[in-house]
């Protein structure tokens, strides 16, 4: 397969995630942020916050709260579809569309990965995913309703009874035993951003958390491999309709 | 065979939260819909910083929230968030776009929010004018790229200009536009105006021949109507 298959890729966002053991100290992770600004032009400082809430049973006390928070950097390029996200235990390297095609990605992550590993030395790691969201446009016909299935092999399906429905969501997850890796798929219909158009959501997340790699060699394969089967998993997915749609 | 449906005025209720149906539901039944409630979570990804992802509907479980950390936003500051606001709206329609389009639409966008040029008082670009102006230039594919400008209240404004005839067009929150049409006919200038959803913007501006401005060709060949 080419590069670049198709003319319009319907990938509105690619992820690679590298996730560790242990956090980095904070005043770590905040130098190494900079180091990264030679490469991304805006930098900015984000909180991820948790907050969980105990209810005690018949509450027989009060409830109880507990937050917690990380401080993060996320770093963009000028026209923000280059993305870096540095938590204290996880890397993130996110392209929005459009889409230059897996090699100029991954030459991004090797580029970041290369930096990040020169600047923290090694870190265990638990967790390494790669997700592909895509989007599905498909122009509204004179009938006023689209057959998800003429665009999608993953759908949900009705009893006629029910009649057309308004919206749907399916979520499945998958072992991938030739790769040891899990999938997790989601689709449904989303609103689109077109007029006069509706939108399905296709979006895969493949994750390693069994034997998870520890050197560069050894992640830059599996990377690889989760590539392959991913695409794998996206041109099983889809139907010819849905092709041409992605070539007009 | 069941379909989507096509209904833009169609708003989703959702079913009551599992918590208020506890008195309900067997202790059974609320570990089943607690077992599917985690099975469904999902993270969100990092482009979502900003925007929420548009299944965040179906799937709001998560008591995580992420967010730029900054107590009181600088000038700067303001202007990059609207940027990068826009920027990353524009990326979900990339792939329908033109590469060199989209280059010179940011950086007009960059030099109306030019932190050097900016007066006290304006509004940086407001996403919902900018959404109505991506589903405008979507639905007219104009081949000649407008000049842009913003109104004070944070609207886009796009113009194009033949000879001294002109059409300009501000996107409104809400889907909405108004436009101006003015050409020069013996020697007086006529004006054309109407406000319309974007929806049926390309309707409201056939009458008027709109290609004299948004296409090549035209230009040479036709006078509007």
């Amino acid at each position: 397969m080419s590069e670049q298959p198709y003319k319009r890729p319907p990938i509105t966002e690619a992820v690679i995630d590298i996730r560790f053991s242990e956090d980095l100290p904070a005043a770590e992770l905040e130098k190494v942020s900079r180091d990264f600004a030679s490469v991304y032009a805006n930098r900015e400082t984000v909180k991820n916050v948790v907050a969980q809430i105990g209810v005690p049973p018949n509450l027989e006390a009060a409830p109880t709260t507990q937050f917690n928070q990380h401080i993060g950097y996320r770093l963009a390029s000028t026209d923000v579809t280059e993305l870096l996200v540095l938590w204290p235990a996880t890397l993130i390297v996110s392209q929005l569309a459009p889409y230059p095609g897996w090699g100029a990605f991954f030459s991004r992550f090797e580029r970041d990965w290369t930096r990040w590993k020169k600047a923290v030395g090694y870190r265990k790691i638990v967790r390494v995913g790669v997700r592909y969201i895509n989007r599905i446009d498909v122009p509204v016909p004179p009938e006023g309703y689209i057959e998800e299935s003429e665009y999608l092999n993953i759908y949900a399906k009705y009893p006629d009874i029910i009649g057309n429905v308004a919206g749907y969501f399916v979520q499945f997850r998958a072992p991938l035993n030739d790769i040891e890796c899990d999938l997790v798929v989601n689709s449904g219909g989303v609103p689109s951003p077109l007029l006069n158009h509706m939108s399905i959501m296709f979006d895969q997340d493949i994750i390693m958390e069994r034997i998870c790699p520890q050197n560069d060699d050894d992640i830059y394969t599996l990377l690889k491999k989760i590539h392959e089967k991913k695409n794998g998993v996206f041109e099983a997915s889809v139907t010819d309709r849905a092709r041409e749609l992605f070539q007009q | 065979m069941t379909s989507i449906l096509f209904d833009r005025q169609r708003q989703g209720s959702t079913s009551p939260p599992l918590q208020m149906l506890k008195d309900a539901l067997s202790k059974e039944t609320m570990n089943l819909a607690e077992a599917i409630r985690t099975f469904l979570h999902s993270d969100p990804s990092p482009g979502s910083l900003l925007q929420e992802q548009p299944i965040a509907g179906l799937m709001q479980t998560s008591t995580t929230r992420t967010a730029r950390v900054s107590v009181e936003p600088s000038l700067h500051e303001r202007l990059f968030d609207a940027l990068a606001e826009v920027k990353i709206m524009t990326s979900k329609v990339a792939m329908h776009l033109d590469k060199q389009w989209r280059q010179k639409l940011f950086a007009q966008l960059d030099s109306l929010h030019d932190p050097d040029e900016w007066e006290e008082g304006e509004e940086p670009l407001q996403q919902e004018s900018f959404a109505t102006f991506l589903k405008a230039m979507l639905a007219i594919n104009p081949e000649r790229r407008p000049g842009l400008g913003l109104s004070s209240l944070g609207h886009l404004i796009a113009a194009w200009t033949t000879g001294s005839d002109r059409l300009t067009i501000e996107f409104l929150p809400g889907d909405r536009t108004r436009w101006v049409l003015a050409r020069a006919v013996s020697g007086e200038t006529d004006r054309f105006a109407g406000d319309t959803p974007v929806s049926r913007l390309v309707e409201g501006l056939a009458p008027y021949r709109p290609d004299y401005w948004l296409r090549y060709a035209e230009q040479q060949d036709h006078q509007p109507a």
